[in-house]
């Protein structure tokens, strides 16, 4: 991605007072902040807001950009601070029950073994939204890593590198909140 | 996706996100707006900060104006006391009477 943009180019530009470069930039960064606030962010939340949030970061921080990585890997880092941080805010749920969920959450949970074929767009929704209930019983450090393992598919080495945490503590977080994941899965397959 | 996950819930957490997929994929363009309010956010941020700094110099150089009138006025008073040791009421009577003090 940061081949098809002057990155270094577009920073010099920036902080000489080109407004255009800064546009350029917001541009180039914004499908990067988009996912990463879509993903770890729960689906009702402001959404343009925080990524409005995150883009102010990144500028304001600028300076520390040493340029020994991608631009883009670095505001990844940056992108997900600021959503962890989000979610610290965010009270944590107590476990989810089942007639926490809606109609169309059930429907959807009863049906998830048969999902061989793509759901309509409410469908999707309201999967995502059981997703969400989910993972909001658990911390936003857990939460974030199921995502980033299950959804994304990123290697242990790659979340390392995002979050910061060392490899064995991410293993350790993983050993730690499948269980739990599990157990409530169960639960919610019990209350039937 | 995880490859050690086989027990039944497992599936199922793995089939929901499969369901929700697409509500997690984020957007390539940014909305309409977004990018000239936060232009001028940062517009409004880089004056809040200038303001900041011209408040802060200014109130730097009143700190050392005020220092600098307490320094000399420290100073002539003492230069003024160089006098001698007397009272102020003892060496003005000194000073009437034309005494010489050695």
């Amino acid at each position: 991605m940061d081949d098809i943009l002057d990155v270094d180019g577009c920073l010099r530009r920036w902080k000489d007072g080109d407004e255009a470069a800064a546009e350029e930039l917001i541009g180039h960064l914004y499908p990067v902040i988009s996912k990463i606030v879509r993903t770890h962010l729960p689906r009702r939340d402001d959404e343009k807001d925080l990524v409005q949030e995150i883009l102010m970061k990144t500028f304001s921080k600028l300076h520390q950009y040493k340029g020994d990585a991608p631009i883009t890997h670095w505001v990844s880092r940056l992108a997900l601070t600021t959503c962890l941080d989000r979610l610290r805010a965010q009270k944590i749920r107590p476990e989810i029950r089942r007639s926490d969920l809606t109609p169309e959450e059930s429907d959807v949970f009863d049906a998830a073994w048969l999902s061989g074929s793509s759901p309509d767009a409410s469908g999707a929704i309201a999967a995502r939204d059981l997703v969400d209930k989910i993972l909001a019983s658990l911390s936003p450090e857990d939460r974030s890593l199921i995502l980033m393992v299950d959804l994304e598919g990123r290697s242990l080495q790659e979340i390392s590198e995002t979050t910061g945490w060392t490899i064995s503590k991410i293993k350790m977080r993983l050993f730690r909140v499948r269980p739990q994941l599990r157990q409530m899965i169960h639960k919610l397959e019990e209350r039937k | 996706m995880n490859a050690d996950m086989n027990s039944p819930e497992d599936q199922k957490w793995q089939s929901l996100l499969r369901l929700g997929a697409s509500t997690f994929a984020g957007e390539t363009e940014p909305p309409y707006g977004l990018i000239s309010q936060t232009l001028a956010r940062l517009r409004a941020q880089e004056r809040q900060q200038e303001d900041l700094e011209r408040i802060g110099w200014r109130a730097l150089l009143a700190s050392f104006a005020a220092l600098v009138i307490a320094a000399t006025v420290t100073l002539s008073v003492a230069f003024q006391d160089q006098g001698g040791d007397f009272e102020p009421g003892v060496r003005s009577v000194l000073q009437m009477d034309n005494i010489q003090v050695s």
